[in-house]
């Protein structure tokens, strides 16, 4: 497999007033195509601001974020909108649909961003939401949501897939399907899915896992054998 | 064409607030072009009426306009028209003073025929009629008329009924309303004039200033009287009641446009910060922030232009028509219009464009930030603790007062627009219900406060003096004299009216605070309206003399005194004598009600009749101060309502 992503040294430092905080110091990692990547770590470490440097929705302070050989560090606003629209799916916490717009809808919104054919009921038939297709996120429960919110995510074909506490606000059991679909996407297609989370127990089913703490990489470590979400002890 | 359906579903979820920003929109625009409309419409249609039938410039007015001073007045302007114009008494049974114009051509302050043929100058057996009148008394054409004047009487038969540029307002002998039933005018050939012609007034046009023309004659041409035609009574008027609408029409309409900006400021501003969120997934998801942007102007944009756009073609349509048919019985114009002017869809447009402009400055500032951030509720403002958190009156404050005040103090532009539009609306609120008791006042100060006679009683232009004195016996009353005159200070002329007093108490004085003063049988009083216009005060000279006479009277002011709504001299019958003027009654006023009728007597009116007289003079401007208030009160609640749902 070929290398997708590459940080090195990569520093992001947020001024308030006078006082200047280090979320990110001198972070480097590389992370390949198709891998199934966990990035661990208590509240605060830094993991969303990893995850926002990567997705392109904030810029590193200092440092070479290498994405698909392109330096996203250096790009313009204009170049960043860009890569967010053909490079990067994200999948949130609280799942971030437009409540306005109904499932598939939502989906079919992407159809503005890029040039790809999207078939809104067929991607949400993939994610197993076709019979929900013209229901509003307010009809769906927290799965559902969650799921229509993959499904808007790759219905425009990303590089990878970014998901931040994806199951943050779900219970266990829908959590394990939605986990279970990601890793079905970096499974069958291909797709380089990094997930952030506090939960460890996720780490077994990694390819990969990168643990942080206090902005710094405390450890990388590889699954040979990583094993399916719905084997793991939840 | 997801973002399209997203903004349908916001504008249908938000719809009480996407209503009240529409409302705004509707109601500045509405106002705005509604009372601009009005006198506009005025103004387009006086102008229009005045220019298709060649108003003339002026009137020279003469015992006999001779083929000399003809000749002389012609070299300096640019045409003319001699008429015979004399006060005739129409055969009815209410006898209603009828005004003539014999003429020798129809080109200047022409006759606007409505109903039948147009005014043939060789015609001596037609008469050209006074609409207003004809209406009053059913008359049509076909139907024969006669005139009585100067012991004459003459029959002709109606071949046109129309409207003159002259008589756009006819001022009446015995009301301050027209009563068409007893007054009118009429235009006939000077071919229809009984005996030898001999005219008494010439219409003239000119290319130069009036100051220069009435130098020109004064210089040329010995005459009694020059009327410009800015002062032409029925000119005056209407462009007096013009200016007025315009007033009230320039300041008001101003205000509320100023308030529904500065709070679709706000409101806009606050519905998309409410998206923050929304932005920040757009953002995120590859949006770029130009279709961001874009999609949040059109949530400024549709409302606010619908809005614009009704109130664009409402206000016009409704506002003046509130106000013609009031102005339509006290002026006569052939059409009635609703005015237009590019001005309406400039500001229309200057309040979409800035919807949009609002709308760009509040998405752009959220999609300049890093998506990140937008994904992020907007931190507070910090604001320090001021004076009056560190003193100890805070600690006493509750806690919901702290709340409002922190709120305030964070969002300050928002505190300050709250403040600015509820100021606006209040300030308009003020103004009109001010409007409304200063016209309270100004009745009060005329009808209770100077006149005291319960009956005024106007006598017939030739009645004698012992029948005036015994119907004076008859009703317990004293005679006034009432004259228009001119006054004339080191050049400077005004028109005004002349009150001569005969020993009576029914009519007291006030200063021009309302406060009472006496005058005295030697005192001659100036109004004060006059006294500041000419620059005199007590102890100047004055020269004066009554319209139609040649005798001109110097004399001193020896007081000045306030009125509501005649303008000019007050003075006693005796200093009228020592002026070797003739004192002649021109009415009885008593304090009885008096309703039987004498010979001697034209009409009669009471006070309640003068009162109700006032009330629908003042109509039009309180029809005004209505509209404002009811829009005021709407606009404030709109303001209030977005301010406070919104915060």
């Amino acid at each position: 497999m070929s290398t997708l992503i590459e940080f090195k040294d990569v520093v992001k430092e947020y001024k308030s007033g006078d006082n200047v905080l280090r979320a990110m110091d001198n972070v480097s990692f590389t992370i390949d195509e198709g891998e199934f990547v966990v990035i661990l770590g208590p509240s605060g470490a830094g993991k969303s601001t990893l995850l926002n440097l990567l997705g392109g929705l904030d810029s590193a302070t200092n440092g070479q974020i290498i994405v698909d050989g392109e330096h996203v560090e250096n790009f313009d606003d204009n170049e960043l909108t860009e890569y967010r629209a053909n490079n990067v799916g994200f999948i949130f916490q609280f799942y971030n649909l437009i409540p306005n717009l109904t499932a598939v809808e939502n989906v079919e919104l992407m159809k503005d961003i890029v040039d790809v054919d999207i078939d809104g009921c067929a991607v949400l038939k993939s994610v197993g939401l076709e019979n929900h297709a013209n229901q509003f996120p307010a009809q769906l429960s927290g799965g559902e949501q969650q799921r229509v919110s993959i499904a808007r995510a790759v219905a425009k074909q990303p590089t990878m897939l970014l998901c931040d506490e994806p199951t943050g606000a779900l219970d266990s059991k829908t959590g394990v399907l939605i986990l279970n679909l990601l890793q079905e996407m970096s499974n069958d297609k291909n797709t380089t899915v990094i997930i952030v989370t506090h939960n460890a127990i996720l780490a077994e089913a990694a390819d990969k896992v990168i643990r942080i703490k206090n902005g710094q990489i405390e450890d990388i470590s590889i699954n040979v054998n990583p094993k399916k979400v719905e084997d793991l002890d939840w | 064409m997801s973002l399209s359906k997203k903004m349908l579903r916001d504008i249908k979820i938000n719809k009480t607030q996407f209503i009240s920003i529409f409302l705004m929109a509707f109601l500045g625009i509405f106002a705005f072009c509604g009372v601009c409309s009005e006198y506009y419409g005025l103004e387009q249609t006086s102008n229009d009426f005045y220019a298709d039938n060649n108003l003339a410039d002026g009137w020279i007015y003469n015992t006999t306009i001779t083929d000399d001073a003809l000749d002389k007045i012609n070299n300096f302007s640019t045409d003319s028209e001699k008429q015979l114009v004399v006060k005739s008494v129409g055969n009815f049974s209410n006898d209603p003073d009828i005004t003539l114009h014999f003429i020798e051509d129809n080109k200047i302050s022409k006759f606007n025929v409505a109903e039948g043929e147009d005014i043939n100058i060789s015609d001596d057996s037609g008469v050209w009629l006074d609409k207003r009148f004809a209406d009053a008394q059913n008359l049509t054409v076909g139907d024969n008329i006669s005139f009585s004047f100067n012991g004459i009487t003459i029959e002709k038969e109606i071949k046109g009924i129309g409207y003159s540029p002259e008589y756009v307002y006819e001022a009446s002998p015995t009301s301050i309303l027209p009563d068409f039933k007893d007054m009118g005018f009429a235009y006939l050939s000077h071919n229809a004039f009984p005996s030898n012609i001999q005219y008494n007034v010439l219409l003239v046009k000119f290319n130069q200033s009036a100051d220069d023309f009435e130098d020109s004659l004064e210089k040329s041409v010995d005459c009694l009287s020059f009327t410009r035609q800015s002062e032409h009574v029925s000119v005056s008027q209407f462009n007096e009641e013009m200016s007025q609408h315009k007033m009230i029409g320039n300041v008001f309409p101003i205000v509320f446009i100023l308030v529904t900006f500065l709070t679709l400021l706000t409101t806009m501003t606050r519905i998309i910060a409410h998206q923050r969120t929304q932005i920040g997934v757009l953002k995120a998801v590859g949006y770029r922030n130009r279709s961001i942007i874009m999609h949040y102007m059109s949530y400024g944009f549709w409302p606010v232009l619908g809005g614009a756009i009704l109130g664009l073609v409402l206000g016009p349509a409704i506002i003046p028509n509130l106000f013609y048919p009031t102005m339509s019985y006290r002026y006569s114009l052939p059409a009635w219009h609703p005015g237009f002017d590019m001005s309406f869809i400039i500001v229309a447009a200057v309040m979409v464009i800035s919807s949009l402009f609002v709308s760009y400055l509040a998405a752009r500032n959220i999609s300049k930030e890093n998506p990140a951030n937008t994904m992020r509720p907007k931190a507070p403002n910090i604001s320090s603790s001021g004076f009056l958190e560190s003193s100890k009156l805070w600690s006493k404050v509750g806690f919901n007062i702290r709340w409002n005040y922190r709120d305030a103090k964070r969002n300050k532009f928002r505190a300050l627009m709250a403040i600015v539009g509820v100021m606006g609306c209040v300030a308009l609120l003020v103004s009109a219900f001010g409007m409304n008791d200063s016209m309270e006042h100004l009745k009060t100060w005329e009808y209770d406060d100077i006149s005291h006679f319960e009956s005024k009683l106007i006598v017939e232009s030739g009645a004698s003096l012992s029948d005036i004195d015994s119907i004076r016996e008859d009703v317990n009353g004293s005679t006034i004299m009432e004259q228009a005159i001119e006054i004339k200070v080191q050049g400077n002329e005004k028109v005004g009216s002349l009150l001569v007093l005969n020993d009576t108490n029914l009519i007291s004085h006030t200063d021009k605070n309302g406060n009472p003063i006496n005058l005295s049988d030697t005192d001659i009083s100036l109004s004060a309206k006059i006294a500041d216009s000419l620059n005199v005060g007590v102890g100047d000279t004055i020269e004066w003399h009554i319209v139609g006479s040649d005798e001109w009277v110097k004399c001193e002011i020896t007081n000045i005194h306030g009125e509501p709504l005649s303008q000019g001299i007050i003075l006693s019958k005796d200093m009228l004598e020592e002026s070797n003027l003739t004192f002649s009654p021109t009415s009885i006023i008593t304090s009885k009600n008096v309703t039987e009728d004498y010979d001697s007597i034209k009409s009669i009116s009471t006070l309640t009749e003068m009162k109700n007289n006032w009330d629908e003079m003042t109509g039009s401007v309180m029809m005004m101060v209505s509209i404002l208030i009811f829009f005021a009160v709407l606009l404030a609640i709109v303001v209030l309502y977005n301010l406070g749902i919104l915060s």
